[in-house]
C-alpha cells in the first residue's frame, strides 16, 4: 500500500527552516522577539475577547490562549519588572454595554457605547502597530524566554512609564469606579521594538485609548463575568500587578519628547491618561494623520447616542 | 451541517459510522463479496440514517448547545442487532440498529394497510404469518445517558468488559453501565477548585483493549496519564504518567500548544499506545514513560509557521489517528495514518520506516486509479509536482480516518466528504 517513494529530502531544507534558532543577544534578533511576542500578546487577546460565539468557547482553547499569555506576562515581568502592561487590542464593539453603564459613570458619553470613538481613533494606530503574523514568519526565533543579557549592548526592553500628573488623578478616578482589584490594572503590551527607525509611525502611536479601553473590558469582566466563560482568569492573569507598581516605578520623562523616532532610548510607549479629550491631546501630536480629532470624534458622539437611544429605548 | 465530524468502524468491518456536525448519523454496509467481482472487495453504500442528537438551548448559560457528533463508538455485535454510542458536547446515547425483512400478514381485525375491518365482516379466525419484505433499517434510541457533565465531552470509550463505558469532558471522566441511565461514577476529577488556576484540560480517554480496570488520558500539556480503577474510587492519582521532556532547540511560544494531544489509540495488544499532537505521532511503550519509542513527523513544515496558523485558529485542529487493522495475521499494528491540511493524509510505516502522503480530492483522483504519492516542498526549489507550503489550502483538513479492522480499506473524511480507499488488488 506504500509507494516506493524516496526518502524525504527534508535534511536538505532545513537550514529554511529550524536552523533558525537566534540567539537572544543578537541585536536585532532581540527586536524580533519582542515584536513576535507582542504580536502574539495581542493576538492572544483579541481571541479571547472578540469571540461571541453562540455556544460555549472551547475551554481547551481557552486554557491554552490563557497559558500563552501569562507566560508572555511573566517574561515581560522578569525582563522589566513590575512595568505595567497595555492592553493594545481594540475591544471589540460590543452591543452587550448594559455592563458599561453600570460600572462607569463618569465616562458614560463614552463607555456606554460600544467603544467607537476609542475604536475609531485606534484602528488606524492598531494596524499599523500590529504586525500581520505572516511578517514575522520568516524571522521566527526559537529562543528560550529567559533571555540573557551579558550587557546592555541594547538598551533595555522599553516600558510604559506613566507620566503626567495628572495620570495619577487618572487612575485615581479609575480606582473609585472599578473597585475590583483586577480591573484597576491597566494592561497594554509594550510595542515599540528597539529598531523604531524601521517604523517610526508604529513605535510611539501608543494606544492611550488602550487604557481606557481595558477599564471598559476589565469592568465588563468583572461584572458580567460572561455566562459562556466561567473561568475568570482573562482577568486573573492581571492579579499579580497591583496599582503600586503601577504608581511608583520610574518616571520617564520622554513623554515630553514629541519626536517619536528620535529617543535615544528607543521607542517611548506611554501610558495615557484617561478621559477623552486628554487622549485626544495626547493623540494629535502622534498621529501620522492630518486628522482633527474633535469633529470625527463628535460625528461619533452623536453616533453613539443614537445607538445608545437604540440599546435603552428597545 | 454536512461537516463531517467522526468516523468509525464496526468491529467486524462491515458497517462504517460517520457523525457529522448537524446531529446526523450516517451508516454505510459494506456489500458481501461477489465472487465474480474478484477485483474489489465490497463496496460501501449507505445502510441506515438517523438523526442522533437535536441542538439544545441551555437556559441557565443562554448559550446553545451543538448537535454536532464528537464521537461514535460501536458495541461488539451480540445478537442480530447492532448498537453504537453516540455523543454530543453533553448527551451520550445508546441507538440500536436492526433490521426489518419481514412482517406480520393477515391480521383478523385489521386489514393490510391497517385500517380496522369491520367485525362483522370477519368470519373466520386466521393466524397472521411473517412474509418478507424490503428491508428496512430502523434506528431507535435505547439509552439517553445525560446530565452528567458540565463540560465538552470530548471522548467515549467502551471497556473491554463491555458493560461499562467512560465519557470524558475537558475537566472530567465519568463512568457509567451501558444498562444505568440515572447514575454514573466521577472517577477523574482535575477541576481546580479555583478555576482562575486551571492551566491544563483533558483532552482524550480511552479504556485499555484487555484490562477492564485500565484506562489513559491525555492532556492538553501533553501528558498521558494511565490510571487503575482498583487503586481508588477517583483516580486523581496516576500509576503511569507518560511525558516527553521538550526538545529545547524546538522551543518557541508555542511549545505548549502544539504539544497538547488531540488523540490517544491503544494498539490491539494494550502494549502501545499512540498519541497525536499537533505536528507529531508519538507511539508509547505502555511500559516506558520518559520518551516515545517512535516519533513521526506530519508536517514539520508547519512549524515555521506557527504563529499563523495561531492567528487563524488552526493550530488548534485536533487531528485524529488510527493504527491499521487490529485481528490481521501479518503486519499487526505496523502502520499508522493520521490527517493533515490541503486534504492530505499521511501514513508511516513502523517496520520500514517509509512515509507516504496521499490526497482524498476528486478533482485529483479518479474513482479506482491509484492515488498518487503527494510531496511538500518545505522551501525554495520546488520540484515538479511538489506542492509548496504556502499554497496549502488550511480550510481542507483532514481530522478523521478510520481503518478496517481486518483488511486494508480505509476511510477518510475531509470537510464534507467521505472517501474510501483500498488496497490495490491484483
Amino acid at each position: 500500500m506504500l509507494g516506493k517513494g524516496g526518502k524525504r529530502k527534508f535534511d536538505e531544507h532545513e537550514d529554511g527552516l529550524e536552523g533558525k534558532v537566534v540567539s537572544p543577544t543578537d541585536g536585532p534578533s532581540k527586536v524580533s522577539y519582542t515584536l513576535q511576542r507582542q504580536t502574539i500578546f495581542n493576538i492572544s487577546l483579541m481571541k479571547l475577547y472578540n469571540h461571541r460565539p453562540l455556544t460555549e468557547p472551547s475551554l481547551q482553547k481557552t486554557v491554552l490562549i490563557n497559558n500563552m499569555l501569562r507566560r508572555i506576562q511573566e517574561e515581560l515581568k522578569q525582563e522589566g519588572s513590575l512595568r505595567p502592561m497595555f492592553m493594545t487590542a481594540s475591544q471589540p464593539a460590543d452591543p452587550l454595554s448594559d455592563n458599561f453603564r453600570e460600572a462607569q459613570p463618569a465616562f458614560s458619553h463614552l463607555t456606554s457605547q460600544p467603544l467607537l470613538p476609542t475604536d475609531f481613533v485606534s484602528t488606524t494606530p492598531l494596524e499599523s502597530c500590529l504586525t500581520p503574523a505572516s511578517l514575522l514568519e520568516d524571522d521566527t526565533f526559537c529562543t528560550s524566554p529567559t533571555v540573557q543579557h551579558d550587557g546592555p549592548t541594547k538598551p533595555p526592553p522599553p516600558a510604559l512609564q506613566p507620566v503626567k500628573d495628572s495620570f495619577s488623578s487618572a487612575l485615581d478616578e479609575i480606582e473609585e469606579l472599578c473597585p475590583a482589584p483586577t480591573s484597576a490594572e491597566a494592561v497594554a503590551a509594550s510595542t515599540a521594538a528597539d529598531d523604531s527607525k524601521d517604523h517610526p509611525s508604529e513605535s510611539n502611536i501608543q494606544k492611550p485609548e488602550g487604557l481606557l479601553e481595558s477599564r471598559t473590558a476589565e469592568s465588563k469582566l468583572m461584572d458580567s463575568l460572561p455566562s459562556n466563560f466561567e473561568i475568570t482568569t482573562s482577568t486573573g492573569f492581571l492579579t499579580d500587578l497591583t496599582l503600586d507598581d503601577i504608581l511608583f516605578a520610574d518616571i520617564d520623562t520622554s513623554m515630553y519628547d514629541f519626536d517619536p523616532c528620535t529617543s535615544a532610548t528607543g521607542a517611548a510607549s506611554k501610558m495615557a491618561p484617561v478621559s477623552a479629550d486628554e487622549l485626544l491631546k495626547t493623540l494629535a501630536p502622534y498621529s501620522s494623520q492630518p486628522v482633527t480629532p474633535n469633529q470625527p470624534f463628535k460625528m461619533d458622539l452623536t453616533e453613539l447616542d443614537h445607538i445608545m437611544e437604540v440599546l435603552v429605548g428597545s | 451541517a454536512d461537516i463531517i465530524s467522526t468516523v468509525e468502524f464496526n468491529h467486524s468491518g462491515e458497517l462504517l459510522a460517520t457523525g457529522d456536525k448537524g446531529g446526523r448519523v450516517v451508516i454505510f454496509q459494506q456489500e458481501q463479496e461477489n465472487k465474480s467481482q474478484s477485483h474489489s472487495r465490497g463496496e460501501y453504500n449507505v445502510y441506515s440514517t438517523f438523526q442522533s442528537h437535536e441542538p439544545e438551548f441551555d437556559y441557565l448559560k443562554s448559550l446553545e448547545i451543538e448537535e454536532k457528533i464528537n464521537k461514535i463508538r460501536w458495541l461488539p455485535q451480540k445478537n442480530a442487532a447492532q448498537f453504537l454510542l453516540s455523543t454530543n458536547d453533553k448527551t451520550i446515547k445508546l441507538w440500536k440498529i436492526s433490521e426489518r425483512d419481514k412482517r406480520p400478514e393477515g391480521y383478523n381485525l385489521k386489514e393490510e394497510d391497517g385500517r380496522y375491518r369491520d367485525p362483522t365482516t370477519v368470519t373466520t379466525l386466521r393466524v397472521p404469518v411473517f412474509r418478507p419484505m424490503d428491508l428496512m433499517v430502523e434506528a431507535s434510541p435505547r439509552r439517553i445517558f445525560a446530565n452528567a457533565h458540565t463540560y465538552h465531552i470530548n471522548s467515549i470509550s467502551i471497556n473491554s468488559d463491555y458493560e461499562t463505558y467512560l465519557s470524558a469532558d475537558d475537566l472530567r471522566i465519568n463512568l457509567w453501565h451501558l444498562e444505568i441511565t440515572d447514575r454514573s461514577f466521577n472517577i477523574v476529577d482535575i477541576k481546580p477548585a479555583n478555576m482562575e488556576e486551571l492551566t491544563e484540560v483533558i483532552t482524550a480517554a480511552e479504556f485499555h483493549p484487555n484490562s477492564c480496570n485500565t484506562f489513559v488520558y491525555s492532556s492538553s500539556k501533553g501528558t498521558i496519564r494511565l490510571c487503575d480503577m482498583r487503586a481508588s474510587a477517583l483516580c486523581d492519582r496516576h500509576s503511569k504518567l507518560f511525558e516527553e521532556p521538550e526538545d529545547p532547540s524546538n522551543r518557541s511560544f508555542f511549545s505548549e500548544i502544539i504539544s497538547s494531544i488531540s488523540d490517544v489509540k491503544f494498539s490491539h495488544s494494550g502494549r502501545y499506545m499512540m498519541t497525536r499532537d499537533y505536528l507529531s505521532v508519538k507511539i508509547w511503550d505502555l511500559n516506558m514513560e520518559n520518551r516515545p519509542v517512535e516519533t513521526y513527523q506530519v508536517h514539520e513544515y508547519l512549524r515555521s509557521k506557527l504563529c499563523s496558523l495561531y492567528e487563524n485558529d488552526c493550530i488548534f485542529d485536533k487531528f485524529e489517528c488510527c493504527w491499521n487493522g487490529s485481528d490481521r495475521q501479518v503486519g499487526f499494528m505496523d502502520i499508522v495514518m493520521t490527517g493533515s491540511y490541503n486534504n492530505f493524509f499521511r501514513m508511516f510505516d513502523r517496520n520500514t520506516k517509509r512515509d507516504i502522503t496521499l490526497e482524498a480530492s476528486r478533482e485529483n483522483n479518479k474513482p479506482r486509479t491509484v492515488l498518487k504519492p503527494r510531496k511538500v516542498c518545505a522551501s525554495g526549489k520546488r520540484k515538479k509536482d511538489e506542492i509548496s507550503v504556502d499554497s496549502l489550502d488550511f480550510n481542507k483538513k483532514i481530522l478523521h480516518t478510520a481503518w478496517h479492522p481486518k483488511e486494508n480499506i480505509i476511510a477518510v473524511a475531509t470537510t464534507n466528504n467521505l472517501y474510501i480507499f483500498q488496497d490495490k488488488t491484483n
